[in-house]
């Protein structure tokens, strides 16, 4: 009663002061000025009176118990474990596979297990990959095979339609050595976006890192991999692997328990199971100290932070459940986690900071993440190891532990909405051999977990001297004040692969100089003497070029004349013609002639036979930038610019003053690529040392690599081999 | 109570359903004080969502001021005369719930997903959020850091983060969908106090805004309730700014160059379309997914499968409230240049203008948005949500239910009326985006 009265009383008073403002625009300024302070005292009485019954948040209706959702399961003779969740809410069904087997190594062809994943989808032996697409698109369903499995969704009323095509696919996949090799292409330029992606080159060295080489979640695909992987290579993994001994069936949906064994046993019954090898892993061991491993990204505006290990942690251990209360505390799910307000609330250094403890059957892991700007990417790291060590050290308070259980039984009760959920949770007490209770029993648990709990959890999965500090980001910018975080105090270098990289900081010798380096190279191919007596040079070789031999033929002559052919099964695809004057260049799309241009300009200096012996002459500069290495072995880094402006990055063996490697910025077809040339096999002709083998990485998305047959110096060349005419 | 406001309960008969939909149904009613309430009961679960959509995007913004109704998203969570500073997040955990907001260009979005015994919380911490939100400075400073970092996550430092500024703002040079949600660091660095008020003022508002419920509740105790905490909300002064500006047809296609961090280069076309809602935007989504739904999509099979030169190829529609844009974009493969892959978009589109398309292709798309319609019902999150943005945008909250019709009211003649309409040359922007490295 009291109550309505008052409301009734603020509405009016509402209306006036409402009226108040409005009139402040016209006339009655002078008015409303004499009365401002009266009004505004009025007013925020006003305000607090009306409001205070909203001054404590209200209490909490009475909680309504949670049920999880049941599940059926059964087994069929070939082996296949089903589970069934029935659920009538959307007309929907679906049915996932997965392989129950360890995962295996992929060794040298890191990346084939995914591959043949994908190429079941790509072909049968009665369907194109096209039939396969339009079938699945037709009816709006979805089919997706990975490496470890399939999965296919789609509207109730097109269940037959959608495992026919399901299981044809699981069946009788056709492995197509073109599809095969499409989806490879994908794979490689997939990955060249990798080397932009700041997560995507933290993810793969924090992989390398944790797990290692001999753990098969340490395998990371690079270019290299991919190209090894074979299509026999894929066929003999599904061969051995997918077996329905091998598997479990999930299937959730608008369907009951009974109906589900006569579809199952329909579509799966036939399947023929097979004994299927089974591979064990040593658990990887943590890092001794704290390491920083960077990962350059020229030009990165924000360092991607993640510090990680491997931690012993499985589904259904005894303690998993205080660790995760001690996960979300610091940075789980929630908001109100340790680094999300200490990163972000507090210090502004990010849009989000947040950790992960991670259980898996072989070997878990502990994340703790953010992207923060270049200039406070130390302070970041400094922060991180802060939070760590407070969760390690101090116990935390009552509130802390009662927030996080109630949000964690928040979201447990929110996941119950997604009949995948009861899958999943069905799947994992098989999987783990957990008591058929256990996610009934998930709240008890969770409540009976105390403050010393989570200390003692804390102790023993948070290792912040234990752990990879690994940070993607512009290694100008921020790579040397994240020295002090490193035990050892040196940072290690990696590439967007995880494989380690070279950044030696080896003293120049005292004398050494670029020019010394240019000398000692002229010196070690033959002298200058011999060099000058070069007129003619002429190679020929052959390389791979997609499963193809394609020869080539270059010619030079007097250090201005220049042919290139290279051929494919006696057909010219390209050819470059140049006779100081004139460039020609033909191939497949038809020939022209230019006089001027970036391409004729660089003509000029392809035409020199040795251009080192031009270095000396104006227009030239080179830049000693260094010693680092190659394959374990010493280079002298040094930068060349010719008179052009464009420059180009050899590297000079240190031993045996050989070229070993050249990067170039090339442009081909309107991009821009940056392309690494390897010399090695030097051999003698006529007196003078010239690399056999060349390897030609980042211009194609495989390295070519180009064996020399034969080197001819001081041939004699008809002038009608470079006339352009 | 009943005297303070009056009810107006809309309880929707059962409509006309396609053969398989479960119908969501719903109550609505508005308060006094013009606040819209769609409340929607589903006890399967004990939880509940929680939500208030706001009428205000980046394109309500001063231009001078933009990136202002994103900044508000995150200043909002920053307390009100109840809630102190970071309390706001710690009140929802600490029910063992979940929260968070978006904003678009046309509208902002706050949600809560609580137990269902938390309901009359999630309610208190709207109602505070409309009633008498607080912002202090050190919580301004903060968020506008805050905001600066997710700009260079989400755009500066992301590979093609930028597709999405660069492509409006050349396609619109008067329509406040010009300027990005996120805004311009420099107006966010330059807002004064004053700002703020004026557009917490202007905007947060109950007849500017919607309270959309879902979950496990009692539609009566619901209802009193939400009253009980939004009645006494003083309806905003004057009329809520809402954009007038009329963006002229584009005459003739826009072509430019944008040099990112990027290894492979990508084609982006962008094409004026009609506002979410209207015929024309149906037929223009069943157009998209013609070119890019699924594996036997126009655009995958051609450009992705067959001649190999995209690594992924795409089309999809924005439902912008005015009259907006549709994306085709599509990433080069390695060593293939941007004019390939344009040249092979080109071909596609130009086919579904020149040939009608076959009846069970057309069957095919009308399969793939009823299961798209029918999936998109899934949580009550998404409900609560739809409900809102239905009647947000289309004043029609049966939408939910009936939007499905829309789509199968377009014909195969439609397709092929808004491919030549809408996606010719003379209509669109054309941005390739190629490696930084490049640059001249």
């Amino acid at each position: 009663m009291k109550q309505n009265i008052c409301i009734i009383f603020i509405l009016f008073l509402v209306a006036s002061i409402g009226c108040n403002k409005t009139a402040s625009d016209g006339l009655q300024d002078k008015a409303v000025d004499v009365t401002e302070a009266t009004a505004a005292d009025i007013q925020s009485k006003i305000e607090k009176s009306k409001h205070l019954w909203r001054s404590n948040p209200p209490a909490s209706a009475p909680a309504r118990s949670i049920s999880i959702g049941d599940y059926a399961s059964f087994d069929l003779d070939n082996g296949l474990k089903v589970i069934v969740v029935e659920n009538h809410k959307l007309p929907r069904v679906s049915y996932q596979l997965s392989l129950i087997n360890n995962p295996i190594q992929e060794k040298d062809q890191a990346g084939f297990v995914s591959i043949a994943g994908q190429l079941l989808k790509t072909g049968t032996t009665s369907k194109s990959k096209a039939e396969i697409d339009a079938a699945i698109d037709f009816i709006g369903a979805n089919i997706n095979t990975f490496g470890r499995g399939a999965f296919g969704s789609g509207l109730k009323k097109h269940q037959d339609q959608l495992l026919s095509l399901m299981t044809e696919i699981l069946y009788q996949p056709s492995f197509e050595q073109a599809e095969f090799d499409k989806i490879k292409t994908q794979t490689l330029s997939g990955l060249s976006t990798t080397k932009t992606d700041p997560n995507a080159m933290a993810e793969n060295v924090a992989s390398v890192l944790t797990y290692g080489k001999d753990h098969p979640y340490g395998e990371v695909e690079n270019e290299a991999t991919v190209t090894n992987i074979t299509l026999d290579q894929c066929k003999k993994y599904y061969d051995t692997y997918f077996k329905p001994n091998n598997a479990y069936l999930v299937v959730v949906g608008d369907i009951t328990p009974e109906e589900a064994k006569t579809t199952v046993q329909k579509y799966f019954g036939a399947w023929k199971s097979q004994d299927v090898p089974t591979h064990n892993y040593k658990v990887p061991a943590s890092p001794e100290g704290a390491k920083v491993s960077f990962v350059n990204k020229d030009a990165a505006v924000q360092s991607v932070i993640r510090i990680t290990y491997p931690v012993d942690l499985t589904t259904g251990d005894d303690g998993i459940m205080a660790a995760m209360v001690m996960n979300n505390i610091l940075g789980g799910g929630i908001f109100s986690g340790r680094l999300m307000q200490n990163l972000r609330e507090d210090k502004a250094f990010t849009y989000g900071a947040r950790s992960n403890l991670s259980p898996d059957r072989l070997v878990g892991n502990f994340n703790a993440f953010a992207s923060v700007r270049n200039e406070v990417t130390d302070s970041s790291v400094n922060e991180f190891l802060f939070e760590l060590n407070r969760l390690r050290d101090e116990p935390i308070s009552a509130e802390d532990l009662s927030l996080v259980k109630n949000s964690m039984s928040g979201s447990f009760a929110r996941s119950l909405e997604s009949p995948q959920t009861i899958a999943r949770f069905a799947l994992n007490t098989f999987r783990y051999n957990l008591p058929k209770d256990y996610y009934n029993t998930y709240l008890e648990r969770l409540e009976s977990v105390t403050i010393e709990d989570v200390q003692a959890a804390a102790q023993k999965f948070i290792r912040p001297d234990n752990a990879y500090i690994v940070v993607a980001g512009s290694k100008d910018d921020v790579a040397e004040k994240l020295v002090r975080f490193d035990s050892d105090g040196v940072i290690d270098y990696y590439d967007a692969f995880g494989n380690k990289v070279e950044v030696s900081d080896n003293p120049i010798p005292e004398g050494i100089t670029a020019e010394t380096v240019i000398a000692d190279y002229i010196n070690a191919i033959g002298g200058k003497e011999m060099l000058m007596k070069v007129k003619t040079m002429q190679q020929m070789a052959s390389m791979d070029l997609m499963g193809q031999q394609a020869s080539i033929d270059m010619k030079q002559k007097d250090n201005k004349m220049f042919a290139l052919k290279i051929a494919m099964s006696g057909m010219t695809v390209q050819e470059q013609v140049f006779d100081g004057t004139k460039l020609k260049m033909g191939g497949m799309q038809g020939t022209q002639v230019l006089t001027e241009g970036k391409e004729f300009d660089a003509m000029k200096y392809e035409a020199q036979i040795f251009p080192q012996m031009s270095y000396s002459s104006e227009g030239y500069k080179l830049d000693l930038k260094g010693i680092e290495s190659i394959d374990g072995k010493s280079v002298y880094k040094v930068v060349v610019t010719n008179p052009s402006g464009d420059s180009e990055t050899q590297y000079y063996d240190q031993q045996s003053s050989l070229l070993v490697r050249a990067i170039e910025t090339q442009e081909a077809q309107g991009q821009t690529m940056s392309v690494t040339s390897d010399y090695s096999d030097y051999q003698e002709v006529s007196g003078i040392k010239v690399p056999y083998t060349v390897t030609v990485s980042g211009a194609m998305p495989m390295p070519m690599v180009m064996k020399a047959s034969e080197v001819k110096i001081n041939a004699d060349i008809p002038a009608a081999a470079f006339s352009v005419e | 109570m009943n005297k303070l406001f009056s009810v107006v309960l809309c309880l929707f008969a059962l409509g006309q359903l396609s053969a398989q939909m479960n119908k969501i149904e719903y109550q609505e009613f508005t308060l006094d004080n013009g606040l819209h309430v769609i409340l929607h009961q589903d006890n399967s679960t004990p939880i509940v969502c929680v939500s208030v959509m706001y009428h205000v995007g980046s394109k309500n913004e001063n231009p001078e001021r933009t990136g202002f109704a994103h900044f508000f998203e995150h200043l909002l969570f920053e307390g009100s005369e109840n809630i102190g500073r970071g309390e706001y997040d710690k009140y929802v955990e600490n029910a063992g719930g979940t929260l968070n907001a978006n904003t678009t260009n046309d509208r902002t979005y706050y949600f809560e997903i609580l137990p269902s015994n938390q309901l009359e919380l999630g309610l208190w911490l709207e109602s505070e959020r409309m009633l008498h939100a607080k912002v202090e400075q050190v919580g301004v400073e903060t968020q506008r850091e805050v905001v600066k970092e997710e700009r260079r996550q989400r755009i500066d430092n992301q590979p093609y983060g930028s597709i999405l500024q660069e492509s409006m703002k050349r396609a619109f040079t008067k329509h406040p969908y010009r300027w990005p949600v996120i805004g311009s660091m420099e107006h966010l660095n330059a807002a004064e106090e004053k700002d703020y008020k004026q557009f917490y003022e202007d905007f947060y508002v109950p007849n500017n805004a919607i309270v959309s419920i879902a979950g496990d509740i009692d539609y009566d105790e619901a209802t009193v309730l939400v009253s009980k905490y939004f009645a006494s909300i003083p309806r905003g002064i004057g009329e809520v700014y809402r954009p007038s500006i009329v963006e002229p047809p584009l005459t003739s296609e826009i072509r430019d160059t944008i040099y990112d961090n990027i290894q492979l280069p990508a084609v982006v076309q962008t094409y004026r379309t009609p506002a979410a809602g209207t015929p024309d935007f149906y037929a223009v989504s069943m157009l998209s997914r013609l070119l890019s739904r699924g594996q036997s999509s126009r655009f995958y099979k051609t450009l992705v499968d067959e001649k190999q030169v995209a690594l992924q190829a795409g089309s999809f529609p924005f439902d912008l409230e005015d009259p907006g844009v549709s994306l085709a974009y599509g990433i080069a493969n390695m060593g293939v240049t941007p004019d390939v892959v344009e040249t092979a978009m080109n071909e596609e589109i130009n086919k579904v203008q020149t040939e009608l398309i076959g009846e069970e292709e057309f069957q095919k798309l009308r399969n793939q948005v009823e299961n798209d319609f029918v999936s998109g019902n899934a949580r009550v999150a998404g409900i609560a949500e739809s409900l809102a943005n239905y009647k947000m945008y289309y004043g029609d909250t049966d939408l939910i239910n009936t939007e499905l019709d829309r789509y199968l009211a377009v014909t195969r003649e439609d397709i092929q009326r808004v491919a030549k309409e809408y996606f010719h040359p003379d209509n669109r922007v054309v941005l390739h985006y190629l490696p930084k490295t490049e640059n001249p």
